[in-house]
């Protein structure tokens, strides 16, 4: 817990709202916690505070939550945006890249929060069909959160794996390989009438799967209560492939429909994720929704009000430590409640004969 | 338009290109040159057509489309196109070129359409063009225009209309002997794995332009000379070209604010003249997220400033390492100690370069040039004058029709 009374305030109550059973919206409380959330951070995140200054945006004037200054994600890779003192960091979590790229960085001065705000989502949104008292058994095709400390997604798996799963669970890359053999042989080997069978991962590690099952010419039938969760993409791995074309070849090698596979949109930046709704809603349209202490808005940048496609801008109030209001690098589609991720920040192929300079600076992200 | 019906119109383009041949050389170039001439001319019904339908196509301003027509095609005539030819091949009738040239058309800018469209006629290869979803329109002006002064010549180029992800139709282009082909390193790279054996390949990859000012451009009226002229090379196309600088290289102690001030200055006095064009929200974003970010690092006590206007935006950076380019006028200021800095600043720059605009030398002005060319730049020249290339400017180092017969 923080040594900061005000911060130890508004962690108590966000983690009783993250603890409260069901799924409790709460619009009133979303907007009163973030304005005081915002109010602290503004006082003791001093970039950030110049940063609203300069916008026009201080506490004292802020009515609404939408008003709050959202940062931009690139910045956590050159500044350190804490709302704490940075020698308390207890952990901090990096963005994946090359070490030619500058990688972006979330300090956390407490995990609880983290935690305590990943798993109603993980729950409702990759096992809905939990039992009570019963536990799922989840592969992760991703190392332990003690082999890549650094990780924000080991370390969810490791928290949901703790707090959700079976004994047997396990992580399935180990010393920066996928140990694909002995994972395919452990998923022949489950039996349909098991307990709910979760499979997630990063999407380019399901791409090594697929190509190791492609080669050696085997496909398997995965039990009746699989699911898949994957997340994140593809960019700069041996063969691109769009998010259709991954979902029709796990459903050829490992036998799973698309309806059982859930995409996470997340970021390193965030410490609430958003998963497709196709697990709890099967009979709606698919979308991404998250926790009730999150919000998304979709953003026209050139007028700054919303629209039905825009930059996605997040609200997560699990960021008490860091900045709240967080501007995205990708666009999205409103969808009422909930939101689409239609790509990233302008495509090559929009900038005339010129360079994109992502080309040279090895790709955005 | 299928594939089946592709094929059909390169069939009947070779069959063309087989009676273009027999015609003596100097009749296709002396045809072509009156179409450059044309095209060259500000008052011909052919600009006033362009200039008409380009704004609405491409989104770019119609001062701009005039503006940037005028300065870049004034030196575009039929002397210039005979002299070109005259350098790459002696004479017009040494050279043939391919069957048939497939080009495939990236961008909004219109100087390289035509270009690309007039190359494989010089070398009487007829030309099956595909242009690019950003400019629709320009590919079929040219053709009208060389059907116009010659129906033989208008009987060797097509232009069809293909979205870019209809494969089929793709893979039909790609038949043709040449494939001229425009577009990012990952477009390239696709094209390149799908073109067929023994068929050529000449690509032509993104490139960048930046600019450096040296001590004597940093003061009064020299700097606000030379940023005007940069202001134009960036409001020209939007900065949508490999020949718009995004990026400035002020060198000495104190250029760098100097030069933000008046950049900015300059920017928006353009921005009045020639407006800024749409901005898609996927740009929009870019630019907002680029700006958010320059201003967090100045509120961490970050040596950056920021001036901007609705339309424009200048950034005095901290270091000279690249940043991304959100374009549509977004510009950054890397200052620079000395020219000894610049070799290191322009490493990660130098693969991907095509112009650099330079002031502010006096009589090392020579010697920076060679300096700049030495480091990639394929053009080096004055502010102002970046969006105006010569015909026979050797993009990447090489020619304009030496590339399509190898």
């Amino acid at each position: 817990m923080s040594a900061d009374p005000a911060r130890a305030e508004l962690d108590e109550r966000l983690l009783a709202w993250m603890r409260e059973p069901g799924w409790p919206e709460d619009e009133a409380r979303f907007a009163q916690t973030a304005l005081d959330l915002f109010a602290f951070q503004f006082s003791h995140c001093e970039p950030y505070r110049r940063f609203c200054e300069g916008r026009g945006a201080v506490p004292d004037a802020l009515r609404d939550w939408r008003e709050i200054p959202p940062v931009p994600t690139g910045a956590f890779k050159e500044l350190a945006l804490t709302s704490f003192p940075l020698a308390r960091a207890v952990r901090v979590f990096r963005t994946s890249g090359t070490s030619s790229r500058a990688r972006g960085e979330l300090h956390l001065d407490t995990l609880a929060l983290y935690e305590a705000s990943l798993l109603p989502s993980f729950r409702r949104f990759l096992l809905p069909d939990l039992a009570p008292g019963e536990r799922a058994h989840i592969v992760a095709l991703a190392p332990s959160g003690a082999d890549a400390g650094d990780s924000s997604l080991s370390h969810m798996f490791q928290v949901a794996m703790r707090e959700l799963g079976d004994p047997e669970s396990f992580f399935a890359v180990r010393a920066g390989e996928l140990q694909a053999q002995p994972l395919i042989e452990h998923l022949a080997a489950c039996e349909s009438e098991g307990p709910p069978l979760l499979l997630c991962g990063a999407a380019f590690a399901f791409v090594h799967l697929l190509e190791v099952l492609e080669a050696s010419g085997v496909s398997l039938s995965l039990p009746r209560r699989v699911r898949v969760m994957e997340t994140g993409g593809f960019k700069g791995r041996a063969r691109e492939r769009t998010r259709d074309e991954l979902y029709e070849e796990i459903q050829a090698r490992l036998g799973v429909p698309a309806t059982r596979i859930v995409n996470q949109y997340g970021m390193t930046e965030l410490g609430s994720q958003f998963y497709d709704s196709n697990l709890v809603q099967p009979d709606a349209p698919r979308r991404k929704q998250g926790p009730p202490w999150a919000r998304v808005r979709v953003i026209d940048p050139r007028s700054g009000e919303p629209a039905e496609v825009g930059a996605l801008h997040v609200f997560d109030l699990a960021n008490a430590g860091s900045v709240l209001a967080i501007q995205t690098a990708d666009l999205g589609r409103d969808l009422g409640d909930g939101f689409e991720v239609i790509g990233r920040e302008p495509g090559a192929e929009a900038r005339g004969c010129s360079i994109a300079i992502d080309e040279l600076l090895g790709g955005r992200g | 338009m299928t594939a089946d019906e592709i094929r059909r119109r390169l069939s009947a383009l070779r069959r063309a290109g087989f009676a273009l041949r027999r015609r003596p050389a100097p009749l296709t170039l002396d045809a072509l040159a009156r179409v450059m001439d044309g095209w060259s001319d500000a008052d011909s019904a052919w600009r006033a057509a362009l200039e008409r339908d380009l704004p609405q196509a491409t989104g770019f301003a119609p001062e701009t489309v005039r503006e940037g027509l005028r300065i870049a095609l004034e030196s575009w005539d039929g002397a210039a196109l005979r002299r070109l030819v005259a350098d790459e091949l002696g004479a017009p009738d040494t050279v043939v070129g391919p069957d048939a040239t497939a080009v495939l058309l990236a961008g909004s800018i219109p100087m390289p359409t035509l270009l690309a469209l007039v190359a494989p006629l010089v070398l009487r290869s007829p030309v099956l063009a595909k242009p690019g979803s950003r400019d629709p329109v320009t590919a079929h002006h040219v053709a009208r225009s060389i059907a116009e002064v010659d129906p033989l010549l208008g009987a060797c180029i097509a232009v069809v209309d293909v979205p870019g992800d209809d494969e089929a139709a793709i893979g039909a282009l790609l038949e043709a002997e040449c494939i001229a082909a425009t577009g990012s390193d990952e477009t390239i790279a696709s094209i390149a794995r799908r073109v067929p054996p023994g068929r050529r390949l000449v690509a032509a990859g993104h490139r960048l332009s930046v600019a450096v000012l040296g001590e004597e451009a940093s003061h009064g009226e020299p700097l606000r000379r030379a940023c005007e002229g940069l202001a134009l090379d960036v409001a020209l196309w939007d900065q949508q070209g490999c020949l718009s600088p995004i990026a400035v290289y002020p060198l000495g102690a104190g250029a760098g604010d100097r030069v933000l001030e008046a950049l900015a200055d300059a920017l928006a006095d353009a921005e009045a003249r020639w407006p800024r064009g749409r901005v898609d929200v996927a740009a929009a974003a870019a630019i907002e997220h680029e700006r958010a970010s320059a201003e967090l690092r100045r509120a961490s006590g970050r040596p950056v400033a920021i001036r901007s206007g609705e339309a424009w935006t200048a950034v005095l950076e901290e270091h000279p390492t690249p940043r991304p380019a959100p374009l549509h006028r977004f510009v950054r200021v890397h200052p620079l100690p000395d020219a000894d800095a610049l070799a290191a600043a322009f490493t990660p720059l130098s693969p991907h370069l095509a112009g650099v605009a330079v002031a502010g030398f006096g009589r090392h002005e020579a010697q920076m040039r060679r300096a700049l060319a030495g480091l990639g730049a394929s053009r080096v020249c004055s502010p102002g004058r970046l969006q105006a290339p010569p015909l026979d400017w050797r993009r990447e180092g090489r020619g304009v029709l030496e590339p399509l017969v190898g």
